[in-house]
């Protein structure tokens, strides 16, 4: 929805037709939308069936949760299964064919369908296995076939937001908790989940770097390399407040930030350059901080070395030409 | 606003919306190079993600700044009073020094949109609130709250006509409502002041007078009023009287009047407001109508869900979802069965919205939200004395 009556752009429009800029067949709609006489609400439908969607699955949670005893594990087990088919039989029946491109959406739906089915789906899976443990003391091995099969659908589907809900999937299955980075969950925690999660990180660059060169869905590569490098970053950030081990952690954050930095600097990735920049800061401010006297050398060094970074994130903004 | 950067706003204003045309390929590339060329733009901009990290350090220098010239000169000066004296005027100085710096910034340096002046106008506006805050006289929380609201309300609506940041006037307005509750009858002027300057601000978001920031600036100061006239009517707030413990600054159970009259009128009112407000949305296509009827429809569902058990929680939550996909898919379909898939103008069409951001923010919500919980990894103890514990051999205490 256009956010107001735009009067600088409907004074424009007509003087752009007249000088020969603007087609004068395209200005009649360009006026009516900037005057606030047509108005998109497809960002608003869109949000709306987001939303739409979180409550059904939400709800699907807490039936599940609450009603386990009363309607039992069968029923409970065929109706989430049923419901999942249903979605996934709309969605087989309206998508386009497949392809390795980029596929548009055949409707506004069909992103917000595609991702219900995967939840229900993925929440009878979890259900079957917490009630009748096909897998017994492997469950956890449950999240990788839900991981590869929310993939195969985001593959097939061409889904975005389905192919992230599987990365973060497989990070789960190696005890990693994607929605939990940056909140200070991972701190103290087992020195195996901070390497698992490293480890995942690398893992999700390699296949965004793969899927781009072998221009095989080539558009998924951000979503694989913004969560695997968030992962390598938090998970040596996480290593920050080691007592014995610190040291290990701020050098490797400071050396994958620096070249995560100037990798994105030289291929113009913005916010990989943003995560190298901050990784960078964080671990180098962690070294000076050790030394003692936080208070008047801490306040010294956040003062000149933020002034630093910012004359160079001007001199580096110049070179890289972010769009506005 | 200076009049220079008036008119880099109103020429922003063009040249973004010919981008998005050009993004949606309403345009090709030489038509926006012509426009552009048309309608020059002197302003020193960055992209977002620039703006952002620019934004951070800044914020995070100005305030080392500050930090390090009171450790070194400040600290210790005399008595806790003295030292607390010294700290308000240090702060107003250091304000206003960072005006000086925003202004120096917007004018001589003509950065709009750059990170670092937004940075030093916010960390000066803190200053100098914070400072300022410290004279006020000793009396009653209440009115030391109210005179407080008043001095943010001041400083940040001066900082928003000035440099012409929407968000400053949003809190300004903010501000001012707060100060209004330490009034008698504070609830009663959350509802008849955003009634009364709602037709103003809606003509003043119209004017062709007045810049892109400053009718951006009466958006946000009706969005924000809107809230506060929810608040004030609202079921919720009228049984644990929200408003008025805002106003006298503590937190008292208990409604605020034993009037089952008006009771009934705030139960009455919390189902309506919503609904006029959409209404409203409907009739004149304002976005502020639109998304303050949208939040408050939804919290005055979760309002009746909380007071009136009509089903189970599952049952609320699905049959909405159901119910909401539904009519958003009816709604759809209904928009685009009108003549050029428009009615009572609108569409479900996108007309030159940056859809990548949405799609970004949807990546976003999905990871944090709807990501499974991880399996739980036990690393084998490392050995460190101390005499024995139970759990060794692999064993937990679980079972």
């Amino acid at each position: 929805m256009a956010v107001s009556v735009n009067p600088d752009v409907a004074d424009a429009i007509p003087k752009l037709v007249e000088d020969g800029i603007l087609p004068p067949q395209l200005a009649p709609r360009l006026l009516r939308v900037a005057r606030g006489e047509l108005v998109s609400v497809h960002g608003e439908l869109r949000a709306l069936l987001y939303a739409g969607v979180l409550m059904i699955t939400g709800g699907v949670g807490v039936l599940v949760k609450e009603n386990l005893d009363r309607i039992g594990p069968a029923v409970i087990a065929v109706a989430l299964g049923l419901a999942a088919a249903a979605v996934f039989a709309w969605v087989v029946r309206v998508a386009p064919p497949f392809s390795w491109r980029e596929v548009p959406s055949p409707n506004l739906a069909f992103d917000y369908m595609l991702l219900l089915g995967v939840l229900l789906a993925a929440a009878d899976l979890a259900y079957i296995e917490v009630k009748l443990t096909p897998l017994g003391a492997n469950w956890p091995w449950h999240l990788l076939v839900v991981s590869l099969l929310t993939g195969l659908a985001a593959f097939r589907f061409d889904s975005r937001v389905v192919f992230s809900l599987a990365l973060s999937t497989f990070a789960a299955w190696r005890g990693v908790a994607v929605s939990h980075l940056g909140t200070g969950i991972w701190s103290g925690e087992a020195n195996a989940v901070r390497w698992n999660g490293i480890a995942c990180g690398v893992l999700f660059v390699v296949l965004g770097l793969a899927l781009k060169k072998g221009g095989r869905k080539a558009h998924f590569e951000p979503v694989a390399v913004h969560l695997g490098w968030l992962l390598i970053l938090a998970g040596l950030a996480s290593g920050l407040g080691e007592s014995g081990r610190w040291a290990i952690y701020a050098a490797g954050l400071l050396v994958c930030g620096v070249a995560l930095a100037v990798g994105a600097y030289r291929y113009r990735r913005f916010p990989l350059f943003a995560f190298g920049v901050i990784g960078g800061y964080a671990a180098l401010s962690r070294m000076i901080v050790a030394i003692g006297d936080v208070e008047v050398l801490g306040c010294f060094w956040f003062f000149f070395t933020a002034l630093l970074l910012i004359f160079g994130l001007i001199a580096a903004q110049r070179r890289m030409r972010e769009p506005l | 606003m200076r009049a220079d950067a008036t008119q880099a706003d109103r020429n922003a204003a063009v040249r973004s919306a010919a981008r998005s045309w050009h993004k949606a390929g309403a345009i090709d590339e030489a038509t926006l190079a012509a426009i552009e060329k048309t309608v020059p733009y002197d302003r020193v901009r960055v992209g977002p993600v620039f703006r952002v990290l620019l934004f951070c350090f800044t914020v995070f220098a100005a305030n080392a700044f500050f930090g390090f010239l009171w450790l070194l000169f400040f600290q210790h000066v005399g008595s806790e009073q003295t030292e607390q004296t010294a700290l308000a005027v240090a702060a107003m100085v250091y304000g206003a020094a960072l005006v000086l710096l925003t202004e120096f910034q917007i004018g001589t340096l003509k950065r709009s949109q750059g990170g670092t002046e937004a940075a030093t106008s916010f960390v000066a506006l803190g200053a100098l609130i914070a400072g300022l805050a410290w004279w006020v006289p000793d009396q009653p929380v209440s009115e030391m709250a109210a005179l407080v609201f008043v001095i943010s309300a001041v400083v940040l609506f001066g900082a928003a006509w000035r440099w012409g940041y929407p968000i400053y006037a949003g809190l300004a307005a903010a501000a001012l409502l707060g100060a209004v509750a330490c009034l008698p009858f504070g609830r009663v002027l959350w509802i008849v002041l955003p009634l009364l300057a709602a037709p103003l601000l809606l003509r003043l978001a119209d004017s062709e007078r007045l810049p892109p920031a400053h009718r951006d600036s009466c958006n946000a100061v009706l969005i924000v009023g809107l809230v506060g006239l929810y608040v004030a009517v609202h079921y919720g707030s009228f049984e644990i009287s929200l408003v008025e413990d805002i106003g006298a600054f503590t937190w008292r159970s208990g409604p605020a009047s034993s009037s089952d009259l008006l009771r009934w009128l705030s139960a009455a009112a919390t189902a309506l407001v919503p609904a006029v407000l959409l209404a409203i949305a409907v009739r004149t296509r304002r976005y502020p109508f639109l998304i303050v009827g949208l939040g408050t429809a939804v919290a005055s569902l979760i309002t009746l869900r909380y007071y009136v058990h009509l089903a189970p929680l599952w049952a609320v939550l699905t049959v909405s979802g159901i119910a909401l996909v539904a009519a958003v898919l009816a709604l759809r379909r209904y928009l685009d069965s009108g003549p050029d898939k428009e009615r009572a103008g609108f569409t479900a069409e996108p007309l030159f919205e940056d859809l990548a951001r949405q799609r970004l923010l949807e990546i976003g919500a999905t990871v944090a939200a709807l990501s499974p919980e991880a399996k739980t990894i036990r690393e084998e103890p490392r050995f460190s004395g101390g005499g024995g514990e139970f759990g060794g051999g692999g064993s937990t205490a679980e079972f």
